[in-house]
């Protein structure tokens, strides 16, 4: 299929797909993992493993959808064979699971933005029974159709005039904003506390093994690597483009918000909490909201004396928030409509029914707490198995005559060495089954009834609606792969 | 702040915001090159 759609630069593709990655994962859930980790101890394992998940998984999208300009079913069918196309396919499900529910997020930093803006937020310092009874309402339903709606709206313009447009203005805007909350935050009184904490290593934290596992976990779920995402978008390349240049530069912009992030929300608590502020950065909170939708509105009240300034500033948090989550949300919705354009139904249509089911299959996240808990486990830890299936298709395709012909082939600025195939070809598997195995094992020590497939986070609920999933693809296979395959002839 | 929390701060710090800074400078030089040449749009 003659590829039609292109970004227009090199500079609006990196954006775009920073906006991929830049999501609600480094704003919030960056810094309740470095809490729970024990700060700098954190920060060493999760810098290795910068190095060795994320910028190769990068890379490995980036070149498996710009040379089969497939999305992951035609992408993997192409690249390890017709028969493994429902690994593919498989990756497409996890994401579009995972949309579901993130529209539902998006909605409440968008409702958070609206309170905070209007001052609705600082009506009352019960934050935790302000958020309960938001997300008791009818309220977050409304936010989650008008997430989908917009972003649906953006994608249906195309590539140029909808995804680059709209990243154009959110990813840079995001960044300013969250330049100025950090130039905010470290220079309260007391913010030199919570630098010292973020930074400060301690060698019996990091010699403990579940540290380096929760390191690898925070950079498998927040640079979108192995997801389809960015193999996506890589669609949109031009030829022209590099890979590897760019995938490091994705990998790093990524880290680099994380650690602008997590640096302003450390400042913040140190310098403004009355009580333990580890234990508040540290809070889960219901569907793991507690630091941000129930313990930063009541830090901004007392950011500054002046109610206006603290209003200004929760803004700019929810706003940026809101940003991050709606450059992601469009990825995932992109990548679903570009399967069914992939299938041969026309953008128009695709988006649509894109929308109805993310819309629809989305309430009952949007109604019940547990069952959104439920899913992010699910396909949090089935992303892990995306990356696998991604580094699986190169392995079958040749790692070594990948790296030559496709990576360091035409357009690339730098050529990567050999040491690329040790990565894809051992340390990634490696890292795969270690990440799986402990994460379902760990779930048999909180849950007695580890193989209840209706409880919210266990083995038994990963292993039966994944077995469900892919069973389902395995016997479609030949029709999935043929149906895409063909739209190329 | 103790040497140990400094030293961390530097290699955290300069690894990722100065890895991300030299990458960029990076890809604008490529990027200058491939103008400059011409090379082929799609």
């Amino acid at each position: 299929m003659k590829q039609e759609e292109f970004f227009s630069s090199r500079w609006s593709l990196i954006i775009a797909t920073i906006g991929i990655a830049v999501g609600t994962g480094n704003i919030w859930r960056f810094s309740r993992i470095v809490a729970q980790n024990g700060g700098g101890s954190f920060l060493i394992p999760w810098l290795i493993f910068l190095l060795v998940w994320s910028v190769p998984l990068i890379i490995a999208e980036f070149a498996i959808g710009k040379s089969t300009r497939f999305g992951p079913v035609g992408a993997i069918a192409k690249t390890a064979g017709r028969q493994f196309g429902w690994m593919g396919a498989f990756i497409v499900f996890v994401s579009t699971a995972i949309m579901f529910y993130y529209s539902v997020v998006t909605g409440w930093c968008l409702r958070y933005f609206i309170s905070a803006i209007s001052g609705d937020l600082f009506s009352t310092t019960k934050h935790l029974e302000y958020w309960t009874k938001f997300s008791s309402s009818y309220q977050p339903l409304l936010y989650h159709f008008i997430s989908m709606v917009f972003v649906a709206f953006v994608i249906y313009r195309g590539v140029s005039k909808g995804i680059e447009k709209v990243t154009k203005f959110m990813v840079p805007s995001l960044l300013i904003i969250l330049l100025i909350l950090f130039v905010r935050a470290v220079t309260l009184p007391n913010a030199i506390e919570g630098i010292k904490y973020f930074f400060t290593p301690h060698l019996d934290i990091i010699l403990n093994y579940k540290v380096w596992l929760n390191a690898l976990t925070q950079n498998a779920w927040d640079t979108g690597a192995g997801w389809g995402l960015i193999l996506t978008y890589a669609v949109y390349m031009k030829k022209k483009e590099d890979i590897s240049l760019n995938a490091a530069l994705i990998g790093f912009g990524n880290n680099s918000v994380s650690l602008l992030a997590g640096i302003t929300i450390f400042s913040t608590v140190f310098a403004l909490s009355t009580s333990n502020a580890m234990q508040q950065i540290s809070q889960a909170g219901p569907a793991n909201t507690g630091l941000t939708f129930i313990y930063l509105p009541l830090l901004f009240s007392k950011i500054s004396s002046h109610y206006i300034v603290n209003v200004i500033f929760a803004s700019l948090f929810f706003i940026a928030l809101f940003f991050a989550a709606v450059t992601s949300l469009m990825s995932m919705v992109e990548l679903t409509t570009r399967t069914l354009i992939d299938f041969g139904i026309k953008r128009g249509k695709a988006i649509i029914i894109v929308a109805s089911l993310g819309f629809l299959l989305g309430i009952p996240s949007a109604i019940d707490l547990k069952f959104l808990t439920n899913q992010d486990w699910v396909w949090g830890v089935g992303l892990i198995i995306s990356g696998a299936f991604i580094s699986f298709s190169i392995i079958r395709y040749g790692v070594d005559k990948f790296r030559k012909e496709i990576i360091n082939g035409y357009g690339s600025d730098v050529k990567i060495g050999k040491w690329y195939n040790f990565i894809i070809g051992f340390l990634i598997p490696v890292q795969v089954v270690v990440l799986v195995s402990w994460w379902l094992i760990s779930s048999v020590s909180w849950d007695p009834e580890w193989w209840n497939p209706f409880h919210a986070a266990n083995a038994g609920t990963c292993i039966f609606q994944w077995g469900i999933v892919l069973l389902t693809f395995i016997l479609l296979n030949k029709f999935m792969v043929n149906q895409t395959l063909k739209q190329s002839n | 702040m103790n040497f140990i929390t400094i030293i961390t701060m530097l290699i955290v710090v300069g690894t990722v915001w100065g890895g991300m800074i030299f990458f960029l400078t990076r890809a604008v030089k490529y990027e200058k090159i491939k103008e400059e040449n011409g090379e082929v749009e799609n």
